[in-house]
């Protein structure tokens, strides 16, 4: 398929607008946030899914999955919400287990590729030089091979099953973040007040996390908004792959079922799986635009 | 602006290129056959899958072939002028060949006409198989049972090139026409793997010209050519216009007699100008595609059944209309669930017999083939000597109760003290939804298991190095013998070989080293019995199913039934063009 | 530093990505890949026929050699037999190459095209109604899954309606078009979504420039700006993002090629995954990696020559 991340512009840097210091920018974005009916929508829909997710691990809801409620490919209707699959088990329960599943992928690998993309980013900017240009062709290199493939030889590699799928998504996501990261804290670092901060005597780790960290947070949630749905997407076509999680239910293996179903008219499985990442993706997406829309000091003043 | 309207003028030429383009009128015959897997080449040593070896069977040809319409299977000569003649000890075939059968033209030989096939060339091809440089995929089928064959393998497996002109004392042309074949010990399935593709006639000249390249340039004496292979998703042959004067056979089996497939009894072979080969890997198109009239036949997709078959298997009337028939015929194959029989648990009789007990075959059938195959009672399928006609084994499911009962006796009362057991199976969807159901079946009784998906190289892999507990597989014949369906359980078999889940039972190795030197005959179908009985009862697997295959085919098409054999059908195969361009309008 | 010596530069650091690029799939697939006698061997394999079919792969030579072969490879494209259908890769490459970009090409342009337009558009109107439901809309047509819009496209309109051909290709101009043209709607349709979000945020950011300001307080009308300055100046990230996007397109589209029976690319190392074919893998995998590295050059150099702006470091 095409690809589809957002693609920065390397060593493109066209003069901005002065930044105002960090505190008021957080203020601003929380005002306009909630100024924004669409994104607070989001975010209390992102937040039902993590709700519903957390319930679900915990075992509170869709814990009966397995279970047979019914006949084999019941259409959807008062009985079976909506509908039942080829075993006669409620596809309803099955999208809510499956989300479990989609938030956890899309959480944990956030978390990996942002880790690793902050770190080597804020390393690579920060110190510069050798170390700098160390970073940089590490991730030329890792971004030269597409990114399905590498998935697709990672899962190999560390065979199948939730963790590696993380670890796969984690590890083939980061390189945007990192470099953005590394611009933004290159300019940063030569900025007044972390020049005074060095005055002061302040030690390398303690001037990156003070402050040259807040300033460059901005970037972090806007990416971590992105990964998320591009993780909970990739999984979607791992699955499809035959590389997917196993064992338990997901979006993307009721998909991958659905490809065979929809000849005898099933087309609840797909339905389900499909409404079910459709609205977290969308309601991500919104968050995404609304918090870059506050928070990216490029479009202030709007 | 103006970028907008010339591209959307493009657009809209391209969209009435599309509905332009109505079909062509048919000329001539063709063939329109749908595969679902990419063909892998056209060398007959490589051909060890379906689709391959198909392909190779349009264009090369062997010795000998199953009767088109005698069943049961029955070997009759192809190539060879006869059947052979066995000498008394049973070690010595000797065969004549048809005389002035001729190999397609081609520019490997002098003045690019086509030579004539000689003994030698069989000679020549069955070492190709053997050869140690080439890794022929059916070298197991003639390992260890031509004289000197072995040993010729042996010796050029170190050398750094393979002489084919020494003489193998087992294999030899004794004259142009005349070959003869010495085996090292008796062996009953040797005339099956005649008609195999692994042994098809192929000329020298052919592979020292295109080396690593032969494999897309097929030239054999069979009745339709293909100059050169490439690929791709489309594969075109031509009918052969040398081909010798083979005619479409006279008699049948009462079924073939009744359902009129003599229609075109006597008439010159190949019927038809084209075949025309599609690779379709996804069944919604190939599918639609049928359904279009672009292909002739179809077996139906798992999915489609329900649309398309009504509960008394007779085909929906809106197929009906359409001019389409059904076709239902049992297939030579079980699929199983095996044990790694190298663990300790699963040397405990009882426990497997728990497990198969617990299995409940009668839902899964109807579940993943549409209540359309026979649950296995043991290894052989119905339709070759070995099979136990009504014969239920004692530890089919489902049976929960006795299955507990069992799972006690076995030492695990309720599952307690087993470990949770892994499945592994072929990563498609289907298999996917079987090990999800091989789940839920075993948790009735406090089994555990966890479902593990694989890419098919990487389940084998998993198999030979016996890093699996449960795995699920299917086995289809490669010759109608039950001989090949007992071998998946002979000791001496084990992985790497057939026996990939290590079941060794001295009394039933005994039992498999008589019979599989004895020709066929009551006895030995005894001995068949007792062994597939004992493969019941110790349950080594959890057998599945028999699978039967429904294919629907258009009226225009004739002589076509559904065989485990397909090699060399399509020159059988007729089209009725007049009766296609009526139907294809109704389509 | 003037800009020859930039471009020489950057022409120089070629070298090291590719040797990183060799390492990282050399890690990948030799070292841990499986073996490969299995895959190629079949269910009657040997121990003493694997230990042959090792040797004859070469998987016998000591890592650094192995290393060096890929490296090799990435120069004179000798990617070797695949293990599944035992062709010449290059061979299957270069007979899958024009059926993949008889696809992808048109549908690629087309798609940038119609996107760039639409994003247009909604930055004109940014902040009303018709941007906002544009977004939505776009958003919605990522949301559901590429398989979605194959079965029902396939099913509604070649086999339905009857428009299209079901599935299928002809070689040559112009007998392949019927075969391309609904999977390359189905194309844009996918990719219609996340560019137009791209474009839009890229024209924004234009539009929020001081520049545009001050063009605003000279009067200038907004069409005018829009057109005349600002998209003229998110040509750059604009460009990047093409540019940076073809290396990828001969990849092929790996689902559409599979359910449209096109011979191309995407089919081949769809197939290459669902066989573990390495070799295959492997080879689309450099041959990509190394269309993204030449690409990528171009577009650094390009910049230099066309936006001053951008610094030479």
């Amino acid at each position: 398929m095409s690809q589809s991340n957002i693609q920065s512009v390397e060593g493109v840097e066209i003069e901005e607008t002065k930044l105002k210091n960090s505190k008021s920018l957080w203020d601003h974005a929380l005002e306009n946030i909630f100024r924004d009916k669409m994104a607070v929508a989001s975010l209390f829909i992102v937040g039902f899914y993590a709700l519903i997710s957390v319930l679900s691990a915990t075992g509170i809801i869709a814990a009966d999955w397995a279970v047979e409620v019914g006949p084999s490919y019941s259409a959807p209707g008062a009985d079976y919400f909506f509908g039942t699959d080829i075993f006669g088990r409620s596809v309803f329960t099955k999208m809510i287990k499956g989300t479990e599943v989609a938030m956890s992928v899309g959480l944990v690998a956030a978390i990996i590729s942002v880790c690793i993309g902050v770190v080597l980013g804020s390393i690579a900017g920060y110190f510069g030089g050798k170390i700098d240009e160390l970073i940089v062709w590490f991730y030329t290199c890792f971004q030269s091979i597409p990114t399905i493939m590498l998935l697709v030889a990672l899962s190999f590699v560390l065979g199948r099953g939730l963790v590696s799928m993380y670890v796969a998504l984690g590890l083939t996501s980061w390189v945007n973040l990192c470099r953005l990261i590394r611009g933004e804290v290159m300019r940063h670092k030569n900025r007044d007040y972390v020049q005074a901060a060095s005055a002061l005597g302040g030690g390398h780790s303690r001037k990156l996390i003070k402050h040259i960290f807040p300033n460059v947070s901005h970037l972090v949630i806007i990416n971590f908004s992105l990964m998320f749905q591009t993780a909970i997407k990739t999984e979607v076509i791992l699955s499809y792959l035959g590389l997917g999680v196993q064992g338990r239910p997901s979006w993307g293996t009721m998909i991958d079922d659905a490809k065979l179903e929809l000849a005898r008219g099933v087309w609840w499985q797909l339905g389900a799986a499909t409404l079910a990442m459709m609205i977290v993706v969308l309601s991500l997406n919104i968050l995404g635009d609304a918090l870059r829309d506050a928070l990216d000091p490029k479009l202030k003043g709007k | 602006m103006k970028k907008f309207t010339t591209l959307f003028a493009a657009l809209a030429i391209l969209v009435g290129f599309a509905s332009c383009t109505k079909k062509e009128k048919e000329t001539g015959k063709t063939i329109n056959i749908a595969v679902s897997a990419d063909i892998k080449g056209m060398d007959p040593i490589y051909a060890n899958d379906r689709y391959s070896s198909n392909e190779v069977g349009r264009v090369y040809e062997g010795l000998l072939e199953y009767h088109y319409l005698k069943r049961p299977y029955t070997l009759v000569p192809n190539l060879a002028e006869s059947m052979p003649t066995v000498s008394e000890d049973g070690l010595t075939y000797t065969f004549k060949i048809k005389q002035g059968v001729l190999f397609h033209d081609d520019a490997a030989f002098p003045n690019g006409k086509g030579r004539e096939l000689v003994a030698e060339d069989f000679v020549y091809s069955i070492k190709r198989l053997a050869d140690p440089k080439l890794q022929g995929l059916g070298w197991w089928l003639l390992d260890g049972k031509i004289k000197g064959l072995n040993e010729w393998r042996e010796k050029h497996s170190d050398l750094p090139k393979v002489d084919y002109d020494e003489v193998v004392e087992g294999l030899k042309a004794t004259g142009k026409y005349t070959l003869e074949f010495k085996l090292t010990k008796p062996f009953p399935q040797f005339l099956y793997s005649l008609a195999m593709p692994f042994t098809f006639a192929t000329a020298r000249e052919v592979v020292e010209k295109y080396g690593q390249e032969f494999l897309n340039h097929p030239v054999g004496t069979g009745p339709f050519i293909l100059p050169t292979f490439k690929q791709t998703k489309k594969v075109v042959y031509t009918k052969n216009p040398n081909f010798r004067k083979k005619l479409y056979p006279s008699e049948a089996s009462e079924e073939f007699k009744a359902a009129g497939f003599l229609a075109d009894a006597g008439k010159e072979l190949p019927l038809v100008d084209r075949v025309v080969v599609n690779v379709i890997i996804e069944s919604q198109p190939r599918w639609l595609n049928f359904l279009k009239g672009k292909v002739d036949f179809i077996s139906i997709p798992k999915d489609n059944f329900d649309s398309a078959v009504t509960p008394d298997r007779n085909l929906s009337p809106e197929y009906k209309e359409k001019g389409i028939s059904l076709l239902i015929n049992p297939s030579l194959d079980v699929t199983y669930t095996a044990f790694n029989h190298d663990l300790k648990l699963f040397q405990n009789a009882d426990l497997r017999r728990a497990m198969s007990l617990a299995y409940d075959v009668k839902k899964s059938n109807e579940l993943f083939y549409n209540n359309t195959s026979l649950p296995a009672q043991s290894v052989v399928p119905p339709g070759i000597a070995g099979n136990i006609p009504n014969y239920t084994s004692p530890y089919r499911g489902p049976n929960i109760e006795e299955a507990k009962k069992l799972l006690a006796k076995a030492g695990y009362p309720e599952g307690k003290g087993l470990p949770e057991i892994t499945y592994d199976c072929p990563s498609g969807t289907v298999s996917r939804q079987i090990g999800d159901y091989m789940k839920q079946q075993l948790a009735q009784i406090g089994v555990r298991i966890k479902v593990v998906t694989n890419p098919w190289p990487e389940l084998q892999k998993k198999i030979t190095k016996r890093q699996v507990m449960l795995y699920g597989i299917a086995w289809g014949a490669d010759y109608p013998d039950a001989e090949n369906f007992l071998q998946l359980l002979y000791g001496p078999n084990k992985a790497p070989g057939a026996n990939g889940s290590g079941y060794n039972n001295p009394e039933f190795n005994k039992l498999f080293k008589t019979a599989s030197v004895m020709q066929d005959s009551p006895e030995r179908t005894a001995l068949y019995e007792k062994m597939n009985r004992i493969a019941a009862e110790q349950a080594p697997w959890i057998y599945g199913v028999h699978r039967q295959n429904f294919t629907l085919r258009h009226s225009f098409l004739k002589n076509y039934m559904s065989t485990d054999f397909e090699t060399g059908q399509a020159q059988y195969l007729n089209i009725d063009t007049a009766m296609k361009a009526k139907a294809v309008e109704k389509l | 530093m003037n800009l020859w010596q930039y471009i020489l530069r950057r022409l120089f650091y070629i070298i090291p990505t590719i040797l990183g690029v060799a390492l990282i799939i050399f890690i990948i697939f030799n070292v841990v890949a499986p073996d490969p006698a299995l895959i190629m061997l079949g269910k009657h394999a040997t121990v003493a026929q694997i230990a042959e079919l090792r040797n004859e792969l070469g998987l016998n030579k000591p890592m650094w050699a192995q290393y060096l072969d890929i490296v090799k490879s990435a120069f004179t494209f000798e990617f070797g037999r695949s293990w599944t259908t035992k062709q010449e890769i290059i061979q299957m490459i270069k007979n899958g190459a024009i059926p993949s970009l008889t696809l992808t090409l048109p549908a690629f342009i087309l798609s940038t095209v119609i996107a760039i337009s639409i994003s247009l558009v909604v930055s004109f109107f940014r902040g009303k109604w018709i941007d906002k439901c544009a977004v939505f809309f776009c958003v919605l047509l990522m949301s559901v899954t590429s398989l979605a819009y194959i079965l029902f496209g396939q099913w509604f309109f070649a086999y339905k309606l009857g428009w299209f051909e079901i599935s299928g290709y002809e070689s040559g101009f112009p007998d392949f078009i019927p075969y391309v043209v609904l999977p390359v709607i189905i194309w844009i349709i996918l990719s219609i979504g996340p560019d137009v979000r791209f474009y839009r945020t890229v024209m924004l950011d234009e539009i929020y420039q001081d520049y545009v300001r001050t063009a605003k307080a000279k009067g200038l009308s907004e069409r005018v700006i829009l057109f005349k300055h600002v998209l003229k100046n998110a040509m750059i990230p604009i460009i990047t993002f093409v540019v940076i996007q073809i290396p990828f397109l001969i990849l092929g589209a790996l689902l559409l090629e599979s359910f449209f029976s096109i011979p191309g690319l995407g089919g081949i190392t769809l197939n290459g995954v669902y066989n573990s074919d390495f070799p295959v893998i492997k080879a689309m995998t450099i041959l990509t990696a190394m269309a993204y590295i030449i690409f990528s050059v171009i577009t650094d150099v390009l910049y230099t020559v066309v936006d001053p702006r951008v610094r030479l470091k």
